[in-house]
């Protein structure tokens, strides 16, 4: 489904990715962690061309998306996105964030568009907040928003970068659950997080990056038994002992 | 010498219904001629093709160079002879004071709604033309639907602040003899020799309405705030 292949990008001299591959299968959910500025946002962002690379290449369901030929936009729009900062449309209410994406790219009726929305609204457990504004709405319920406008495009696969960071800690839970759910239902999903929690439950690999290079590609067993990089176990040992 | 106002009371009518329609018509069609145009110059500086930004900033910064005045003026003598030689014809084409104000005023200060609409989609966090491309919105809808209303908004009372600024300048048409309120005044005030009154009355009314727009814009100002 997903694909890097030798992907490296530099600002100016500086490298942030070096050589990084590695797979998605459909129905796959990969973790990815490291320590801040390892790349790991900035991989993510290859994905759907966010962020250019310099050298290597990125294949989404059979299509690159750094051949200059390929049409971003629709590539995008079947990648759902979930950023750290929500990024909801503040100028807009909830339910014009869910469905503007519909009507101007996937040319849904407003009708259509608005069902769709509100389903999955409701299943994020929120649609008595359809018409109100992001800024009236918690960090938490703001996710939760931004997952479901990011599912109301039916994406082939969706893209999570740190979606429980900005969060206060008692709304990282509601947020966490939504995505444990859809990863059951079979989603393939790509998701840059510190939640090891989140990890152990539903991922089947993790990947660990450090200083812009993929240092741990495991099965999950592998990755939490034994770490082979002494990076990545301190790392562990850093962030799992509280 | 005693002063006269009644020449005020009796040319009121002229005054407001020739001269106040004029200013008021030119700044409000150069205000969104200005801001449409400002707005296009401000995509294109920020662009990253530098060709692109490179000639929308000399635009800018020759526009923001030059007083108004002499704009207005070469202006309204040069354009009748680029048009002429545009349209390949020998005799020079006639604009007219009226219409050469309003190309002068919106081409003038577009630039100065460039930098305000500039300064409007640069505050736009990074992270909200990420969420409308990863959405698979194009550039031209990332910015009509995301971008640009909310720096729009954002703006709003610097633009409205550039509008009362732009509503003063257009007094400066009177160089080319066009009838605007000052105009109007000036004529009344030579013909009947009532400087004074006249000179003085128009102060007063400039006065009264840029005051009480300026008073709006700062009620505005708190009510139009995107709640963050």
């Amino acid at each position: 489904m997903i694909s890097i292949k030798n992907v490296s990008k530099w600002y100016g001299s500086f490298q942030v990715l070096a050589e990084c591959s590695t797979e998605v299968a459909k129905g796959e959910v990969v973790v990815v962690c490291g320590p801040s500025g390892s790349g790991k946002s900035t991989l993510i962002k290859c994905v759907n061309a966010l962020e250019p690379f310099q050298k290597g290449e990125v294949v989404v369901d059979g299509i690159s998306v750094g051949d200059p030929k390929t049409d971003l936009p629709k590539l995008r729009s079947r990648v759902g996105m979930v950023f750290q900062h929500f990024e909801l449309f503040p100028h807009m209410t909830v339910t014009q964030n869910l469905t503007l994406g519909q009507i101007k790219v996937l040319g849904r009726t407003e009708q259509e568009a608005r069902d769709k929305g509100l389903k999955l609204l409701d299943r994020v457990g929120l649609l008595a907040h359809k018409d109100k504004y992001p800024g009236q709405l918690s960090g938490g319920q703001q996710q939760r928003v931004a997952i479901a406008r990011a599912l109301s495009m039916d994406p082939i696969a969706m893209l999570f970068d740190e979606p429980t960071s900005a969060l206060d800690p008692e709304m990282i839970n509601e947020v966490l659950d939504v995505m444990v759910q859809l990863a059951r239902e079979g989603m393939t999903m790509m998701v840059v997080t510190h939640e090891m929690g989140f990890a152990r439950k539903v991922a089947h690999r993790v990947i660990f990056m450090d200083a812009g290079r993929i240092v741990e590609d495991d099965s999950k067993e592998q990755f939490f038994g034994t770490p082979r990089s002494e990076r990545a176990q301190l790392f562990l040992s850093k962030i799992l002992h509280h | 010498m005693g002063f006269d106002f009644d020449v005020i009371e009796r040319s009121l009518p002229y005054l407001f219904r020739d001269g106040m329609t004029f200013t008021v018509t030119l700044t409000l069609l150069a205000m969104t001629g200005g801001i449409i145009f400002g707005t296009l110059l401000a995509m294109m500086r920020l662009s990253a093709l530098k060709p692109v930004s490179l000639l929308a900033g000399g635009y800018v910064n020759l526009m923001r160079s030059i007083p108004l005045v002499l704009v207005i003026f070469w202006f309204f003598f040069l354009v009748p002879y680029i048009g002429a030689w545009l349209l390949r014809e020998s005799q020079p084409v006639k604009v007219g004071a009226w219409l050469s104000a309003v190309i002068t005023f919106t081409m003038f200060e577009a630039a100065y709604y460039c930098e305000i609409m500039r300064a409007g989609i640069q505050s736009i966090p990074r992270g909200q033309v990420w969420s409308g491309y990863a959405l698979g919105l194009n550039y031209w809808q990332t910015m009509a639907q995301i971008v640009l209303p909310q720096a729009f908004r954002n703006m709003l009372p610097v633009l409205l602040t550039q509008t009362i600024i732009l509503f003063q300048d257009t007094s400066l048409v009177y160089v080319i003899s066009a009838t605007d309120f000052l105009g109007a005044a000036a004529k009344i005030a030579n013909r009947d020799y009532r400087l004074v009154e006249m000179y003085s009355f128009v102060a007063v009314v400039y006065f009264i309405i840029s005051y009480a727009l300026s008073l709006l814009v700062k009620r505005l100002q708190d009510r139009i705030a995107i709640i963050q």
